[in-house]
């Protein structure tokens, strides 16, 4: 890891800070995810199994974030890279006795391999058409699933032993937030480094980035393995919390809700779906309970607020955020929302 | 003279379309032999519905630029609305049985879904595209795609709050004895439904050829800024394209309402074999969408056939994908980088 700021106007703390790419005030909300489970209402064990979900969903959405706001390609079979992970997560345990916790890594890898196949056979796509593979893909691994009845059960559902010995989920909510957290500093390290510079030049003009010496190949390749390996891991978090997997979470409509959370949060800001999604699956899930003779509501209101954010706010929450939040005249405030700033 | 019409012939086999089209005829013929020509019929039967289908997302990409997402939905309008159209004439028929609603009363729900899904194309139209190509930059493709996943989304969802999530079906349009073709019953319900498609795949290729109206909407596709240039009203295209794409996809959807009932879901199985279709077939060529849409209905009978149900997304998704790899500009090769990369 080089420098990113110059590091001799930094104290100690704000040199780990930077180096944990976090601001004071991303620090201060990790912090408050970290005891909201003991704040009165969110200490039932209900709201801390949606809190659960809307940590699944902020970490896919970053991993999501990484090829669709860097390299500027939908991966629109991105649940279905992660069910991969999970089923091969869960049937290594369940077969040959794994630890579920390596079986997880090991889920990373598949989805990984999976992602490398994706990434080559994209190559010459570009855009729509990419996308277009990676559903088909997501598709066909999908109708597998269903379909390999002597292996994952189908539609019936395959139980899967849960992660932790107890039925209480206070240990789940503590481990997704650490996996958010870790996959958003793992992106955030790739994309600051020159990595990170050459996507965005492939993803703005394929040919200007190869005439500048860079190999789009690699980086397209690398960037699609990258995040789906990060979506194996955590669909193998989801098989080990939810206890069972059926084909059904592989469907688009899944994916659906990633994209439309990574979109809301903002594009290539790798933190904007994240910091989304907690109070808007919140929202969502308290609609769907609350509101459980309306079925579908809660979708309703989704869909509706992609619509509105894609057509007068493409930027999403993260643009919002950089053009009327991030520069107060108060020195104290701007500290706290920038961390400390490079002296230019 | 017939030694030149050999040599075409022979060098047009050899192209990727002519393979490809050989190869699906010799096929369907084989299946045929082997199982019994009922494999033939519905090949037909959901080719010609598929190709609607397959037509209305070729012309939106074409003229448009948009991937439409949610065309499938406005399949499942068309069904929603032949079924609240259909099912008080059907009663009204159980009480007069020698009304002229009989014959025609089938007639009126298909129409009804034709209206349906111009109307509802319009309104997508007005309050969702025509907003977003006003404000929209760059990134267009991705961006439209984007707003039909929500647009998709919301539909689905507004069909299960408005109407429930059962299934709206009906028993059959046409009672009738079942015709029989070369020892294959074909119901009543299934020759017209095809007879319906290849009319309306017949008119509007006529349309697009023929006619004023027509033409302009193939100069909007080939160049945006000549056609303005020569007087053509954007908007007015632009909307009338988007009801026509829409109203095609309704009116398979109505037609086919007694095969598949009409629930919120529906539209998903035609998005995916209508983008099967125009992938295969390359992007805005309509007289490929419908060659394409026959040879995935063929793809999808056989495998139900010979690998089994469930395996129809398994099969077609991975030939499909086999194709992207090896001729992404599709076997009747439009050139696809040149419309989409504006």
């Amino acid at each position: 890891m080089e420098p990113t700021t110059n590091d001799l106007n930094m104290n100690l703390f704000d040199r780990v800070l930077d180096r944990l790419c976090l601001t004071p005030i991303g620090l201060a909300g990790l912090i408050l995810l970290l005891i909201l489970p003991f704040i009165p209402p969110f200490n039932q064990e209900y709201m801390l199994r949606w809190l659960i979900y809307c940590g699944f969903v902020a970490a896919m959405s970053v991993g999501f974030d990484l090829t669709a706001g860097y390299i500027n390609i939908v991966n629109f079979g991105y649940m279905a890279v992660a069910g991969t992970g999970g089923y091969t997560s869960a049937l290594l345990v369940i077969n040959a006795g794994l630890s579920p916790w390596i079986a997880m890594l090991a889920g990373g890898v598949s989805s990984a391999i999976l992602g490398l196949i994706i990434g080559m056979i994209s190559l010459r796509l570009r855009g729509i058409f990419a996308a277009c593979l990676s559903w088909f893909f997501g598709l066909a691994v999908m109708g597998l699933a269903i379909k390999m009845v002597w292996l994952t059960r189908g539609p019936l559902g395959l139980r899967t032993p849960r992660l932790f010995e107890t039925e209480s989920n206070f240990p789940f909510y503590f481990l997704i937030i650490i996996l958010v957290y870790l996959t958003y500093l793992v992106c955030k390290w790739v994309v600051r480094s020159k990595m990170g510079l050459a996507f965005q030049a492939i993803a703005q003009n394929m040919e200007a980035a190869r005439t500048s010496g860079i190999d789009p190949v690699f980086y397209r390749v690398f960037n699609f393995t990258m995040s789906c390996a990060i979506a194996g891991v955590l669909g193998g978090f989801y098989a080990h919390f939810y206890g069972i997997l059926t084909p059904d979470m592989m469907h688009t409509s899944k994916t659906v809700e990633i994209l439309a959370v990574a979109y809301i949060g903002g594009r290539g800001s790798l933190w904007g779906g994240a910091v989304v999604a907690f109070p808007f699956i919140f929202l969502m899930e308290i609609v769907r309970s609350t509101l459980s003779h309306l079925p579908g509501l809660n979708l309703v209101i989704y869909a509706l607020v992609l619509i509105l954010v894609m057509i007068y706010y493409p930027g999403g929450f993260s643009y919002f955020y950089d053009t009327h939040i991030r520069q107060p005249k108060n020195r104290a405030l701007r500290y706290f929302l920038n961390g400390r700033e490079a002296k230019v | 003279m017939s030694k030149n019409i050999v040599a075409d012939l022979t060098a047009w086999v050899r192209t990727a379309a002519g393979l490809s089209m050989t190869i699906a005829v010799i096929v369907a013929i084989a299946a045929t032999i082997h199982t019994g020509p009922y494999l033939l019929v519905n090949t037909i039967v959901t080719g010609g519905m598929l190709a609607l289908v397959a037509t209305g997302l070729t012309l939106m990409l074409g003229v448009l630029n948009i991937p439409m997402f949610a065309h499938g939905e406005y399949f499942m309008i068309g069904s929603l609305t032949a079924y609240y159209i259909f099912t008080p004439i059907s009663e009204f028929i159980l009480e007069h049985p020698d009304s002229w609603l009989v014959t025609f009363g089938p007639f009126i729900a298909i129409l009804g879904a034709l209206i349906g899904g111009a109307i509802a194309g319009a309104i997508s139209e007005k309050l969702v595209f025509g907003p977003l190509r006003r404000r929209s930059t760059d990134n267009w493709v991705m961006n439209s795609f984007l707003l039909t996943v929500g647009l998709s989304v919301l539909l689905v969802n507004l069909h299960q709050l408005i109407f429930g999530a059962d299934f709206k079906g009906i028993v059959g349009y046409w009672q009738g004895m079942p015709i029989s073709i070369a020892g294959a019953y074909i119901s009543l319900d299934r020759a017209l439904a095809f007879i319906i498609s290849a009319v309306i795949v017949a008119l509007f290729y006529l349309f697009m050829t023929y006619t004023r109206t027509g033409m302009a909407i193939r100069a909007v596709s080939q160049d945006i800024t000549g056609a303005e240039i020569v007087g053509i009203d954007i908007e007015k295209i632009v909307l009338l394209t988007i009801s026509l794409a829409c109203a095609l996809a309704a009116v398979s959807g109505g037609s086919l309402l007694f095969m598949i009932p009409s629930y919120p879901s529906v539209g998903l199985e035609p998005l995916y074999m209508a983008w099967f279709v125009v992938i295969l077939s390359g992007l805005g060529n309509i007289l490929g969408a419908v060659v394409g849409a026959f040879m995935v209905a063929l793809l999808k009978v056989i495998t139900v056939e010979y690998v089994g149900a469930g395996w129809d997304f398994v099969v077609p998704s991975a030939l499909i994908m086999l194709i992207l790899i090896f001729k992404p500009s599709g076997i009747f090769g439009s050139d696809v980088r040149g419309v989409l990369d504006k």
